[in-house]
């Protein structure tokens, strides 16, 4: 009894339980409210006790009515916060769910069929569907990081030129599969920059596959890279199916996923992007697109050149 | 031979179903997105169709909807097969008509061949 009093007194530690600032956490709001009535009471009392006029005493209880009102406020609006985390954390977990239990369900199939002996080999396909739920928590957890402020970068010396190659390479086969080509345009001099090369690599990867993703009447996708004063920006662009006006406010949205997309692409929890603007923001760069709807779509973020 | 109509996007999912089924003597019809399934059901007139919801071009509820629709094909029983479990999709996928409502992850082949030969039977 006595420890769970002690407990919520110690606000500190409450407050940072929720993960929510100070002026967003209810139990100190409450505490500051109380103080602010007392105070407003006994300052009604002196006023009123000290001057004849009415009006004082009548503007003192505004002004504090004025601020008991604002704390008021503030104190709705924390309780929204830790309502919203609630909903976003169980929002969370039933996509994280469902992205696994598709791998998972085709595992389990395959196992069935290989102990049933009725399958000759299923190995290669169970291990992509591994791979596809290792990328999933991977990203998810990154969700998570972004959210907790908790996204550390890691920068080190990067060949920029070379770096978005070979993401590009990696997405060779995958595009060919599509009738897609992919194109580098990269300016001759772009220099050696400090960045945090697997994330940038995960940014530069996230937008190439959406590209071809969405190139659904084939077409090249173009990746340019130029020097603009202290920045570099790169652009990828497609001609796949571009994004209709109604969703462009939406696409870097956690979970996000226009109807459009999915009637090309079932696959994915809406996180790509998400992930993609924290990661760039975090690194002092931009990140933003232009899209016009059948006639596709251009990606384009930028990065601070730090040697 | 029964003709079963599988529409799922998933290749993985296609296979091993495919195969299990054919192994049982029966005739996969394969669909990989929600158009070309319902093509599909009405040219051939399946005696079942097993149905994901989350598919390419049309998703599973329209597919179903269409199918309930159409005088030709809205006696073909339908088993919504898939890895959503909201209630409100459950709610849904049978009130436009589904015999039953399963959940991929939750079943073996052979358990969903059980299903199945539960619900062709009760069809004729």
């Amino acid at each position: 009894m006595m420890a769970k009093w002690t407990r919520s007194l110690n606000l500190k530690k409450v407050c940072w339980e929720y993960r929510v600032g100070l002026w967003q956490c209810p139990q100190f709001l409450f505490l500051i409210m109380g103080i602010i009535i007392i105070l407003a009471i006994l300052v009604t009392y002196i006023v009123a006790s000290r001057y004849q006029e009415p009006e004082f005493a009548a503007i003192t209880v505004l002004a504090l009515t004025a601020i008991l009102f604002t704390i008021g406020n503030l104190i709705v609006r924390a309780f929204e916060t830790v309502a919203l985390a609630a909903r976003s954390k169980s929002e969370f977990i039933s996509i994280m769910s469902h992205q696994l239990r598709s791998p998972l369900s085709a595992i389990k199939w395959q196992l069935d069929l290989l102990l049933t002996g009725n399958q000759q080999n299923p190995l290669e396909t169970i291990y992509a569907q591994n791979e596809r739920m290792i990328q999933s928590v991977n990203d998810l957890l990154e969700v998570n990081r972004i959210e907790d402020n908790d996204l550390i970068l890691r920068p080190a010396p990067s060949l920029i030129k070379e770096m978005t190659q070979q993401v590009a390479n990696e997405y060779k086969n995958f595009a060919a599969a599509s009738n897609v080509g992919i194109e580098i345009e990269a300016e001759e001099n772009i220099p050696k920059m400090l960045v945090d090369g697997e994330r940038i690599k995960h940014v530069i990867g996230h937008l190439i596959d959406n590209a071809v993703r969405y190139s659904v009447g084939g077409g090249n996708v173009v990746i340019n890279i130029s020097a603009k004063g202290n920045k570099l920006i790169w652009k990828i662009t497609d001609h796949g199916a571009g994004i209709p006006a109604d969703d462009q406010k939406r696409v870097f949205d956690k979970f996000f996923r226009s109807n459009q997309a999915l009637r090309y692409q079932t696959e994915g929890a809406g996180v790509g992007l998400f992930i993609a603007k924290a990661i760039i923001i975090k690194s002092g760069g931009d990140i933003g697109f232009s899209s016009l709807p059948n006639k596709g779509s251009t990606f384009w973020f930028s990065l601070p050149i730090k040697k | 031979m029964k003709k079963i109509l599988f529409v799922e996007d998933e290749e993985a999912l296609q296979q091993a179903m495919g195969k299990m089924l054919e192994q049982h003597n029966y005739n996969v019809l394969k669909a990989l997105d929600g158009e070309i399934g319902l093509k599909v059901a009405q040219k051939e007139m399946p005696d079942l169709i097993l149905l994901d919801l989350i598919l390419p071009k049309k998703n599973g509820f329209e597919v179903l909807e269409e199918l309930k629709n159409d005088p030709a094909t809205k006696n073909i029983p339908v088993i919504v097969l898939t890895n959503l479990e909201g209630s409100a999709e459950v709610e849904r996928a049978l009130s436009l008509g589904a015999t039953t409502y399963l959940v991929k992850a939750n079943y073996k082949l052979d358990e969903l061949l059980t299903k199945i030969e539960i619900v062709l039977n009760h069809a004729h």
